[in-house]
């Protein structure tokens, strides 16, 4: 046979379409263009920066919001009007951020018409706002909109962001344990599921390093907006004008032999510490969603689609299994396999349940936050999830990849995840 | 039941003569289509059973085949390298025209009823290609740009024809609107669009896409045709509608649907064959009257349509059906992967009631 190899590809390829007759799915029904999918045409964020001493320690969580909302108009030249509802998610304003996020919509350029809300679903706030546009467009509620989130931990982290629990709810165990701290309970899912700190400590050093080599090769500037913001220099107290492109959070240099050396946060025995956890960050990101047929019909440009997405509960104090839990959820609904997936973006929140995530469900740790994660750059809770989707989509698209999934535990026990194809 | 073995050969399609009762064609594979020979059954049927009269062996893998409406001694067939080739039943060994111009696996071929100087062929390289025996080139390419299952000629109008595809979509063409910019396209339906919401009724919810694999024109009502494939699901359009949903929708295969066809006999009934390894009949429901069809309380979306009968003699996937023309109504025939031509009595498994 002069050309066995093409004959033993064409068989493959044969036997690939049966099986996805049988199965019902498979990753060519995924990649096909159909005019009813959600589209994404514009994703953005604004840089991340830490809590309390970042370029955005002295910017409203709202402000941040109009940032990249103004960054979204800007790229996806898209008439504002046309937007008919934004989602926002967010995790700590009082009030849930509904009437500031409304006022920033408006300070944006937003028109009156377009309405906004503000959810949230704890760290998939973002992911939920986008999950919930997606999912009124297809349900025919809204043409097009907008799934966005912001958080400025700067301004409402702290002991304030929960009220008393009632004796009613402390009655029950399950319930009081909703409100155990995310670090004492992670402290103890690490000693439960034998996490070493070794471990955790080589996964956190290779986030930073991954988001070093990231930031250094420009690979962030796609997605994100520069601001402009008011900025008081602490030592001087002198208030003055900062352009913040970068995120500011990411320490060079980083290997896990420095990160051996911080003291436990939580437990004196403990593993989990300052530099194998999310930093507490201030940050904000948007998402213009539509149909294909829509985005077609206005010129916009195709980033990608969303696919699905799943949210699924587990105990509260296994809050970190969340993604564990939710990604095959989501991969059964898409009806692919985990190693279809070219990129999971899985939030950092602990190096500790991301990388026990990562190893339970045996994904390829390469394919795992390749430019790294909220170790490194910072969980700004309420916009991660909408953060997520404009670092994967330009992630595969420079590496010419297409499947991505997004995902991340939720506070009190819940995770989520979405499945999403790359187009370009 | 009469029954004939396709001894090394997968079943992928089933073809009575439309001009003789007695005789079936039948395109086989070796090693399910996956890779090797492929071969063209000519069975004739006789008191003692069914026996082969002919048979054509193939390089590649065949994937359809199709009578000539105007010749009772040629017929076509798909083949996996792409190539469509023509025998006369009447020679021995090789083809009477070859034409390789699909670049991917071509996976049906259909006779036009009227023209009958004209055939069609569809192909996985997204293209419905429009030829006639005498040319040695196509007459026209109608692009799809999606993995093509299915193609067909209305029965009822020799420029309408019809395909389905990867896309989830059912695709209408008329050859007497101007080529220009959409290549005769005239409608394009999305299959898994949910029915018309009912008034007063929350409205149906939307399905995700999935590949449609196989549709047939109703031989009876001229704007009526039926699409299924991997969700499982037969339904029925009004092509005058092409926005308004499925007119019927019938749930039931527990695997993807291979192959459908009308009744050539009754304007209602339509014949299915499935991965699931079984055969099933069914009516859309649209000669029941509307009194019976508005009694479906806890389906109130999907018609009155419903199954009739299934056949589950099969072993392996059932890849073909087909309705005999002549005789008493209800005589059909089918293949499988389980190297198994089975020739029955639809009247048969047809449940009272």
């Amino acid at each position: 046979m002069a050309n066995q190899a093409g004959t033993n590809f064409k068989a493959q390829e044969r036997l690939s379409q049966v099986s996805n007759h049988v199965s019902g799915s498979g990753k060519s029904a995924l990649l096909e263009k159909r005019p009813d999918d959600i589209v994404v045409t514009s994703a953005v964020r604004t840089a991340i920066t830490r809590g309390g001493k970042g370029g955005f320690k002295d910017t409203a969580g709202a402000d941040l919001l109009v940032g990249a909302f103004k960054g979204l108009l800007e790229r996806s030249r898209i008439d504002p009007a046309l937007v008919e509802d934004i989602a926002v998610g967010n995790v700590l304003a009082p009030g849930g951020g509904a009437t500031e996020f409304r006022a920033a919509a408006l300070a944006a350029g937003f028109p009156v018409s377009s309405a906004v809300k503000s959810l949230n679903r704890q760290c998939s706030s973002g992911l939920m706002a986008v999950a919930d546009i997606a999912n009124a467009i297809r349900g025919g509620m809204i043409e097009v909109g907008v799934g966005a989130g912001v958080e400025s931990m700067s301004q409402n982290y702290g002991p304030g962001a929960v009220s008393e629990f009632s004796d009613l709810l402390n009655s029950y165990p399950e319930a009081k344990n909703c409100k155990v701290p995310m670090g004492l309970l992670s402290e103890k899912m690490a000693k439960d599921r034998n996490i070493p700190r070794k471990d955790q400590d080589a996964f956190a050093a290779s986030s930073f390093q991954k988001a070093e080599a990231a930031t250094k090769s420009g690979l962030f500037k796609d997605e994100i907006v520069p601001l402009t913001v008011k900025w008081e220099d602490p030592k001087t107290e002198e208030v003055k004008d900062l352009l913040v492109a970068q995120d500011d959070g990411i320490r060079p240099g980083m290997t896990a032999e420095g990160l051996a050396k911080i003291r436990p946060a939580f437990a004196k025995d403990g593993s989990i510490h300052a530099g194998n956890a999310s930093q507490v960050s201030d940050g904000a990101a948007a998402v213009l969603l539509m149909k294909r047929s829509t985005a077609e019909r206005l010129g916009q440009t195709i980033m990608g689609k969303y696919v699905c997405s799943s949210v699924v509960g587990v105990e509260p104090l296994l809050m970190g299994v969340g993604p564990w839990k939710a990604i095959p959820v989501a991969l059964g609904k898409a009806g692919i396999s985990k190693d279809e997936v070219d990129v999971y973006e899985i939030n950092e929140a602990f190096a500790s349940q991301c990388l026990w995530c990562t190893n339970e469900l045996g994904l390829d740790v390469t394919k795992v936050n390749p430019q790294g994660g909220a170790i490194a750059f910072g969980h700004p809770l309420g916009c991660t999830g909408a953060r997520q989707v404009s670092t994967l989509l330009y992630g595969l698209k420079r590496r010419g990849e297409r499947i991505g999934v997004t995902s991340m535990c939720v506070g009190t026990g819940m995770g989520m995840a979405a499945v999403w194809v790359a187009e370009y | 039941m009469i029954e004939f073995r396709t001894q090394g050969f997968n079943g992928y399609s089933i073809k009575y003569s439309p001009f003789f009762d007695s005789r079936i064609a039948v395109a086989a594979s070796a090693n399910f289509g996956l890779v090797g020979n492929g071969r063209l059954y000519v069975l004739g049927l006789n008191a003692n059973g069914a026996a082969p009269e002919k048979w054509f062996d193939t390089q590649d893998s065949l994937f359809d085949t199709a009578w000539s409406e105007a010749h009772e001694n040629q017929i076509v067939v798909a083949g996996g390298d792409g190539s469509i080739k023509l025998f006369d039943i009447s020679l021995d060994s090789f083809p009477i025209a070859s034409w390789s111009e699909h670049a991917r696996e071509v996976f049906s071929v259909d006779w036009n009823l009227i023209n009958k100087d004209t055939f069609l062929s569809s192909s996985w390289d997204g293209t419905v290609k429009i030829w006639r025996p005498d040319h040695q080139s196509s007459l026209l390419t109608l692009p799809i740009h999606s993995c093509t299952y299915s193609a067909q000629f209305s029965p009822h109008n020799p420029s309408v024809l019809s395909a389905v595809s990867s896309d989830s979509c059912l695709r209408l063409f008329d050859l007497r609107t101007p080529a220009s910019a959409s290549n005769h396209l005239t409608a394009a339906i999305p299959i898994h669009a949910p029915p018309k919401a009912m008034p007063g009724r929350a409205p149906p919810m939307g399905i995700p896409p999935s590949e449609a694999l196989t549709h047939d024109w109703n031989k009876y009502r001229d704007t009526v045709v039926a699409t299924a494939g991997v969700d499982r699901t037969i339904r029925t359009f009004d092509i005058r509608m092409p926005g308004q949903g499925p007119v019927a929708v019938l749930p039931g295969h527990e695997y993807a649907v291979r192959k459908i066809s009308w009744s050539p006999h009754l304007s209602d009934v339509l014949l299915s064959a499935s991965y699931d390894m079984t055969c099933r009949v069914w009516t859309d429901g649209s000669a029941m009257g509307v009194d019976q069809g508005m009694q479906k309380p806890d389906a109130p979306f999907l018609g009155p349509g419903k199954e009739m009968g299934r056949m589950g003699r099969h072993t392996e996937f059932v890849t073909g059906v087909d309705w005999c023309l002549f005789g008493a109504e209800g005589w059909c025939a089918s293949c499988g992967w389980d190297e198994r031509v089975l020739i029955w009595d639809v009247r048969a498994i047809m449940q009272p009631g």
